[in-house]
């Protein structure tokens, strides 16, 4: 083969995918409600995952405040006072790989009232019922070695007679972490299995294509349309339900979140955290709408070989 | 540039559609193929274009062995012919000239070019000013027309019409065959499969005829050419 044939038959190649590509979009959108349909369907089934990951990854960013969480409030016994409370702290930051804060039962009741609401409210009290605490924050260390610190601390302040309650918020970090986990898994399960259903979805949507455009494959096939001819047209219709799928995914998405943010961050303030709800990103979107299309030209090829085999099969291009 | 060699065509379940048929069409020969209905016109046109395999026999077209072609290569052959359907086999969904540029799509075509020569078709069978109609806005003999514009815009050196006029009128039947001639004249090699004897007299070319499955007789032009005289 010469040069020039060559670049002659890929100039062809070149216009015949144009051809499919373009013919392809009229018959999407000459079908319009069955597309719109199909693409409701594969969008509102990518946007669980998208929902799910975005949840996951919010959760991860509460967790970078590790010191915060490894905390331990102690409460002391309502007898015990300023001088109990200065010599547990001052033993604290002297002997266990930790440093202690003394809250007094009046700066205890300041930060109730602001954190509360309940303003005024509080001074009803005649007594101030508050004990005093120690906020005890261990060194920084990683996740085992942070757990291990923890639970020494804990035993030994458990055992401190002066001590009424140990509260542990190192145990909801585990617990989160947990959690973080089981998001992480759940991910990728839910990943799976919605990009099955969308493939799935598709190569319904294609078979009934295929099955609906029958005449027009016999015609093509009798003028001398060759398999890829035939099939190209498909493959691009899949391209296009997948990437319509993903971006309508990603308007879903983020209409929920915008309905979402301002909740959120309301209640994630509550928590003491300054928090801006994070999205998907560049990179996320990018990734949601090249998987999307992949995904849907993965799902019409399966369709496409399979049924127009069947078609060839059942005799109606001749029994060959 | 056709040649059947002892061909024999058996479907499923037994029926012989043809037997032993032996005949060789030069390039540039135009034939007429005649017969009762069912006397197996349509398969042998089946055969050529791919459409059905000779149970037994050589079925050779543009010097390619069909028996021995995988049917993978079917478009390549096919592609070599124009074929003109009796029912026109159109897209619905299409326009005319959408009908008419399908050849010249699948070969890919610059769009220029394909419109250039889908409207000479067209205003070669008449047809110039509906090319932006839907066929089934067109009589059946228009849609007949549309049919033979998408079997020769691509100028294949082929052309097979099964049954060309089976719904048209005497006077525009002889337009037509008038038409095929011209193409014939042009180096096109022409098999026409019909069974308007009136017509195929009126022609003088070359006549092959079957009967039950079996090539019966084979007569040339020049005798035709005599009766009609």
């Amino acid at each position: 083969m010469s040069i020039t044939t060559i670049r002659r038959s890929s100039r062809a190649w070149g216009r015949r995918q144009l051809y499919s590509f373009f013919s392809s979009l009229g018959t999407l959108l000459s079908h319009r409600l069955s597309t719109l349909m199909t693409v409701l369907v594969l969008g509102i089934a990518m946007a669980l995952p998208l929902g799910l990951y975005v949840t996951v990854k919010n959760l991860r960013a509460l967790d970078l405040q590790q010191d915060q969480w490894g905390a331990i409030t102690v409460f002391l016994q309502s007898g015990a006072g300023a001088e109990q409370a200065m010599s547990l702290a001052g033993l604290i930051n002297q002997d266990l790989n930790a440093s202690a804060q003394v809250v007094s039962p009046e700066q205890g009741m300041e930060e109730f009232r602001e954190a509360s609401g309940f303003g005024q409210a509080p001074d009803m009290f005649d007594d101030n019922p508050l004990p005093w605490v120690l906020l005890v924050i261990p060194e920084p260390a990683e996740g085992e070695e942070l757990k291990e610190l923890v639970a020494v601390l804990d035993a030994w302040l458990q055992n401190q007679s002066e001590v009424d309650l140990v509260q542990v918020d190192f145990k909801w970090m585990q617990r989160l972490a947990g959690l973080l986990e089981l998001g992480d898994a759940l991910i990728s399960v839910l990943t799976i299995v919605f990009s099955l259903a969308v493939v799935v979805v598709v190569a319904n949507t294609i078979r009934m294509d295929v099955a609906s455009r029958s005449e027009e494959i016999e015609v093509l096939s009798l003028v001398g349309a060759g398999n890829g001819f035939i099939r190209q047209p498909f493959l691009y219709s899949g391209f296009w339900y997948g990437l319509l799928g993903a971006l309508l995914a990603l308007v879903l998405f983020n209409l929920s979140l915008y309905y979402l943010r301002q909740p959120l961050e309301q209640l994630l303030d509550a928590y003491g955290n300054s928090f801006v709800v994070q999205n998907l990103g560049g990179k996320g979107v990018l990734l949601t709408v090249i998987a999307g299309g992949l995904l849907g030209f993965f799902g019409a090829w399966v369709s496409v070989q399979r049924y127009l085999r069947e078609i060839r099969e059942s005799g109606m291009l001749g029994r060959r | 540039m056709i040649t059947f060699e002892h061909v024999t065509k058996r479907y499923q379940g037994g029926a012989i559609a043809l037997r032993d048929i032996n005949f060789h069409l030069d390039p540039g020969e135009m034939v007429f193929l005649t017969g009762h209905s069912g006397a197996g016109k349509s398969t042998l046109l089946r055969l050529t274009l791919m459409l059905e395999k000779a149970t037994r026999g050589q079925v050779y077209v543009d010097g390619r062995n069909l028996s021995k072609t995988a049917s993978r290569h079917a478009p390549q052959v096919r592609r070599r012919i124009g074929m003109i359907f009796q029912d026109h086999k159109l897209l619905s969904n299409k326009t005319v000239f959408d009908n008419v540029s399908l050849p010249l799509m699948i070969a890919g075509m610059r769009y220029p070019d394909i419109r250039k020569k889908v409207r000479a078709a067209l205003d070669k069978v008449g047809l110039l000013s509906k090319e932006k109609s839907w066929p089934m806005t067109l009589s059946g003999g228009e849609q007949q027309r549309v049919g033979i514009a998408r079997a020769i815009v691509g100028m294949p050196p082929i052309l097979l019409a099964d049954e060309p006029t089976g719904n048209l009128d005497p006077e525009l039947s002889r337009e037509l065959f008038g038409l095929f001639r011209q193409l014939n004249t042009q180096g096109v090699t022409v098999v026409i499969a019909s069974h308007d004897l009136t017509l195929i007299r009126s022609m003088g070319e070359r006549v092959l005829v079957l009967s039950q499955g079996g090539l019966v007789d084979d007569i040339p032009g020049a005798d035709i050419a005599g009766s009609a005289a």
